[in-house]
């Protein structure tokens, strides 16, 4: 049954965000604050910088609020990070993926500024951006979150989210439908996501993850993953994708909502999110590792599989 | 005295990713010591089980092998002291990533082989060409690839029709 999602709290933390940016911005305590305005259409939000504290109020959070703000604070993205301290607003989500650049030395906690969000979901999709939030329109990645309240943050605004109704664990629940499939299923059914991709590059623009100044995947000499937009470099591509992300991502499943080919993109990151937890104890959370599981090791790790 | 080599009807490509500080040299040992072993297996030599990239083995497979060979130095013993702890879990995550698109993982053997042990790397290579030879032609990712070729339906009407005239 269709269930509606109680987002009252937004509009007190809406004002909560205004209020706080308008005074780090007037004290100089930051530069710029990076959160969400209005876009065009009814009820649609976009990512705004504001660098005064008259433009506070285009401040907002709603459940529209989809973007994961840290990629502009990447390498990639250059100029934002240079001018100063920076403020940013960010869902538990988005904290889980900063948290992660400050573990890889991409961005260092004084300079930010955090503002955080109590969080009790935000819509799947912005194709109906003023479509109430339920249990239907509710983001896969809000489903399985356990991390409604952002952690070791400069502010966050005082309002408790309301608890998630029981939602199903869309995420998990495909996984493991996979994991029951014989690998042949399995092949066909990844054959057929991967045909779709188009190989924009949106998933990786997007990540806060692949902040690399050349991708491997541009590389041509040699050139290790066909660039074509073909059945065989497309497999390549979400192979070394999943596998450059493995142990990284956040699960803000930001990669997903970008694709235009609706590609299940983050069922292979937490997928391998998963099996990382379960190899190696480690997964993505908000206290800052200088290592990942996969960028450190333990002299007895598990080597059942090696001969 | 050589035995009689056997014929087989399906002869499997084996492509072995070594470090060239122990596997290479055990490989080595096992030719000085004129062991046999099959002839399937190509390899390729790296300075250490860490710089085998997975992207590696994805290409392998793209252009043909059928099986797949990765070995190192034992814990303890890499040239570079770490290189093959680091591999052990790369590959550990990698083999979870293959077997979830659907890739059969006992098409790839991942082992420790040091540079004394040429009957070890006989067996393994061995084992591993058996395995594969039994279980037939990897052709997914081969497909994928004839398909980057040709996209077209072979057997639509309008070709069928073109087939025919001829
Ligand atoms: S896919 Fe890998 S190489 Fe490419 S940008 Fe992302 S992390 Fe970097
Ligand atoms: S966003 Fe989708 S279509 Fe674009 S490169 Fe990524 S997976 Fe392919
Ligand atoms: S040198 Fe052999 S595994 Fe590192």
């Amino acid at each position: 049954m269709t269930q509606t999602i109680d987002i009252s709290s937004y509009s007190t933390i809406t004002d909560a965000i205004r209020s706080e940016a308008r005074r780090i911005l007037s004290d100089s305590t930051v530069s710029a604050v990076i959160g969400y305005t209005a876009g065009r259409r009814k009820g649609s939000t976009q990512p705004i910088v504001i660098t005064t504290a008259d433009d506070a109020d285009q401040l907002i959070f709603t459940a529209a609020c989809l973007n994961d703000l840290v990629v502009y604070l990447t390498k990639a993205k250059k100029d934002v990070p240079k001018s100063g301290r920076i403020g940013i607003v960010v869902k538990g989500c988005d904290l889980k993926a900063l948290v992660g650049l400050l573990g890889e030395s991409q961005l260092k906690r004084e300079n930010l500024y955090l503002i955080g969000i109590p969080c009790s979901g935000v819509l799947g999709s912005l194709l109906k951006p003023s479509a109430e939030l339920t249990t239907e329109t509710i983001a896969s990645k809000c489903c399985e979150c356990s991390d409604q309240l952002p952690v070791g943050c400069d502010f966050v605004p005082t309002v408790t989210p309301a608890p998630l109704p029981d939602l199903e664990k869309r995420y998990a629940n495909e996984i493991a439908r996979l994991e029951a499939m014989t690998p042949s299923e399995r092949w066909e059914f990844w054959k057929e996501q991967f045909s779709k991709c188009i190989k924009c590059y949106a998933c990786r623009q997007v990540c806060p993850f692949c902040f690399c100044e050349q991708c491997l995947c541009d590389r041509n000499r040699p050139q290790m993953v066909e660039q074509t937009p073909r059945p065989s470099g497309n497999t390549a591509w979400h192979l070394v994708r999943a596998m450059h992300l493995a142990g990284r991502c956040a699960g803000c499943a930001e990669c997903e909502r970008v694709c235009p080919m609706d590609i299940p993109l983050n069922l292979l990151n937490r997928k391998m999110a998963k099996e990382l937890k379960e190899l190696f104890n480690s997964e993505a959370g908000f206290e800052v590792r200088d290592t990942g599981p996969l960028t450190s090791y333990r002299e007895d790790d598990d080597q059942s599989f090696i001969r | 005295m050589h035995v009689d080599k056997q014929k087989h009807t399906f002869e499997p490509k084996i492509i072995a990713f070594v470090c060239t500080w122990c596997t290479y040299a055990g490989a080595d040992l096992a030719g000085t010591s004129r062991m046999q072993y099959p002839s399937n297996v190509r390899v390729l030599k790296f300075p250490c089980t860490g710089r085998i990239d997975p992207v590696f083995i994805i290409k392998a497979f793209q252009q043909g092998a059928d099986g797949i060979l990765i070995s190192g130095c034992h814990p303890g013993d890499c040239h570079y002291i770490a290189g093959n702890y680091h591999a052990r879990r790369r590959f550990a995550a990698f083999r979870k990533l293959l077997e979830f698109i659907g890739v059969d993982l006992n098409r790839i053997q991942f082992s420790w082989v040091s540079a004394a042990e040429g009957g070890k790397w006989v067996e393994v290579v061995t084992d591993l060409t058996e395995r594969v030879r039994a279980m037939g032609p990897m052709v997914e990712f081969k497909d994928l690839v004839l398909e980057e070729q040709w996209s077209g339906n072979l057997n639509n009407p309008e070709l069928q029709a073109v087939y025919e005239a001829m």
